[in-house]
């Protein structure tokens, strides 16, 4: 344990040298590290191999390089709620200052999160809005934000005009009706040259590439008004494309939503599909390790609080809670910027 | 004739037949669209993939087993094949995915028919333990992921496409896949199969009883086996056509879909407790499902609804033919159809 300290206060030295060498150029807003102490602040993923993780600890190692603390990212082997309760175990037993957490079940974590918190270490989660036991969580965005950016990608498309349907995964999912009833209010508000379909605004594609390609042709042969769909689940873009493809109906119907980069490059250079949305990991885990910083400063984390990374620079508290802190932190996906993701 | 007639009018075949037609004159009627020829094709496309489960559902059903594993082993054996091929920048023809899969999926197929044929636990406890090992495998060994990039061979097939239908009045196209004919090739061995080798004969006296099976001189162990074998086989086909054609690996994408193919094959008449069952009943209750399925936006039943009527259809199918059958049985002992 010595030995670490010393090891951070070198690093904390090292930190307040780079500082004052970057300190002309820093913006006093963004500007992260204290430059007296350095912190171990570890971020713990829901599976450090997966392709999702791999790209968050890419912004977890550039906030170690842009702070000069001792940021690192550890996570269970899989995806199981009960490694991870052991790698927070670990991390406790080792007295980290702050544990950043992607729960794998937030209902499973309670116990052990709050054993961190009992033994001072500062606890933020990151997609865990139901965590209780947590100082604050952070989300890439607001869900009806985020339908309202899904639905201007989609009105880019189409030209502001045209009839259009939503898909979600399943009616009972609630972040993908929440951003498709977010599409549609967005429309409503924006572009009165568009309409819903009214007699099937919302069909499903069961989170099943094979049954949103289905669907979409169903859709397309049925209501030939359709221009545009607006997508939700990370299948549905994919699959509609495909439909499209199949029906010669390339550049006449439009297609939006979530999706991976690397799953869909065929599509977006093809030109199916012109743009995709997506939140990049690695923001948010720069994002998390700098709001655990903040709070190891001692300061207020308050509404419009400053992560220090795009999308997450004017952070507000969700309605009615004061734990659940909101960014916008959605990119674009296009051709142009495909490859430059790694995920 | 008026035998044919009689004949006709016993077999769950003629009513589910019947049942189709009515359904697909109600789509007609509804959306004016179900007889067009782009429709008809879209259909087809959206058979190939539970069909060829269906067969393979068919024959184990007709030996006196449920097997769930299905979906989880073609899943298995398309994701290392997939993983394999593209780690090692295949860039040849399908011929090399389609054989892998082969072998692959009847090594997974005798792993389910090792235990099978070896103890006596139903057959869907088995399978439920089996379909376990073979997701966890995938997830666990071969730490499964989304491959968005296929081999060219696999992607071209999936795209390679029979002839093209078109909508007169909307101009929409669609494609008939050349995957429509694994599904008819595999029907047509499987028929042959079915009907006039000791194997297939073989399964509908096991699935009728076993150990009556065992006195004739059927060698159960060794036809419950190579049955495990060959449905391994055949799923594994049916994974390959379903990836290519999605011109992506997804692993779980098959996962999940035992349950509707099971119940297309009974609703096509094969008893869930084996030894009766046609391929012809088999092949029409997927087609009633598939088009039930893929009709649901044509006729217009809103997303909330579409589970009920599918599960309703499903439940007036299987009663139809129950009762057929019960007033066929009282009529006469069961016999073992072909």
């Amino acid at each position: 344990m010595k030995q670490r300290r010393f090891a951070g206060l070198a690093i904390g030295l090292v930190a307040v040298v780079g500082l004052g060498l970057a300190g002309c150029s820093a913006d006093a807003d963004t500007s992260t590290a204290s430059g007296e102490d350095a912190y171990t602040i570890v971020i713990v993923p829901k599976d450090s191999t997966n392709p999702w993780f791999v790209r968050m600890e890419e912004g977890v190692n550039k906030f170690a390089a842009d702070s000069g603390n001792d940021v690192y990212q550890k996570g269970p082997a899989e995806t199981d709620a009960t490694l991870q309760v052991q790698v927070i175990q670990d991390l406790i037993a080792q007295g980290v200052d702050a544990i950043g957490v992607v729960p794998v079940d937030p209902g499973a974590l309670e116990t052990v999160l709050k054993q961190a918190m009992d033994a001072g270490i500062v606890v933020v989660t990151h997609e865990g809005a139901s965590q209780e036991n947590t100082m604050y969580d952070i989300e890439a965005f607001n869900n009806t934000q985020y339908g309202a950016f899904i639905m201007d990608n989609l009105a880019e498309a189409m030209g502001e005009e045209g009839t259009y349907a939503t898909m979600v995964g399943h009616v009972t999912n609630a972040s993908h009706n929440e951003w498709a009833d977010g599409a549609v209010a967005r429309q409503a508000e924006a572009y009165p040259n568009m309409t819903l379909l009214a007699a099937e605004p919302r069909v499903e594609s069961q989170d099943d590439g094979e049954v949103a390609y289905q669907a979409a042709k169903e859709l397309l042969k049925k209501y030939p008004e359709v221009t545009g769909i607006v997508g939700t689940s990370s299948f549905d873009a994919p699959g509609v494309a495909r439909a499209i493809e199949e029906l010669g109906l390339t550049g006449k119907v439009f297609v939006s939503g979530t999706g991976m980069p690397a799953a869909n490059k065929s599509i977006l250079e093809k030109g199916l599909v012109k743009t995709l949305t997506l939140w990049d990991p690695a923001d948010a885990g720069y994002a998390l390790a700098s709001l655990a910083e903040q709070i190891l400063d001692g300061e207020d984390i308050a509404d419009g609080v400053n992560l220090g990374v795009t999308g997450y620079e004017n952070m507000t508290f969700a309605e009615g809670s004061d734990k659940v802190l909101e960014g916008n932190g959605w990119v674009v996906i296009d051709k142009d910027n495909v490859d430059s993701f790694g995920f | 004739m008026a035998k044919l007639v009689r004949k006709l009018t016993k077999s769950n075949e003629f009513y589910l037949l019947l049942v189709i037609i009515a359904v697909s004159i109600v789509i007609q009627l509804r959306s004016g669209q179900f007889f067009s020829a782009n429709n008809l094709v879209d259909l087809a496309n959206a058979m190939v993939v539970p069909g060829i489960f269906a067969v393979g559902a068919f024959m184990v059903l007709v030996a006196g087993g449920i097997d769930v594993s299905f979906p989880a082993l073609a899943s298995l054996s398309v994701y290392a094949t997939t993983r394999v091929l593209v780690d090692a920048g295949y860039s040849g023809g399908v011929w090399l995915p389609f054989l892998l899969v082969i072998v692959v999926g009847a090594i997974l197929g005798a792993f389910n028919g090792l235990f099978t044929s070896r103890f006596v636990v139903p057959v869907l406890i088995i399978t439920l333990g089996t379909a376990s090992v073979f997701s966890g495998v995938m997830q666990g060994v071969f730490k499964s992921v989304q491959i968005p990039n296929l081999p060219q061979g696999m992607s071209d097939f999936g795209r390679s496409t029979l002839f093209v239908a078109t909508n007169p009045e909307s101009g929409l196209t669609s494609n008939m896949p050349m995957a429509f004919l694994i599904l008819v090739a595999v029907v047509a061995v499987a028929f042959v199969v079915m009907r006039y080798t000791t194997f297939g004969r073989g399964l509908y006296a096991i699935g009728g009883d076993e150990s009556a099976a065992a006195r004739a001189g059927f060698k159960v162990r060794k036809i419950k086996f190579w049955l495990f074998v060959i449905v391994g086989i055949i799923a594994s086909l049916a994974g390959l056509v379903r990836t290519s054609m999605m011109d992506q690996m997804h692993p779980t994408n098959l996962l999940g879909m035992e349950l509707m193919v099971i119940a297309a094959v009974v609703l096509g008449g094969a008893s869930i407790t084996g030894g009766t069952g046609t391929l012809t009943g088999t092949m029409l209750g997927t087609l009633l499902i598939v088009i039930v399925q893929n009709s649901m936006i044509l006729v217009g039943i809103p997303t909330f609804w579409q589970g009920f009527a599918l599960g309703t259809l499903i439940l007036v199918g299987t009663g139809i033919s129950a009762v057929q059958l019960t007033r066929s049985r009282k009529r006469a002992p069961a016999l073992v159809q072909g």
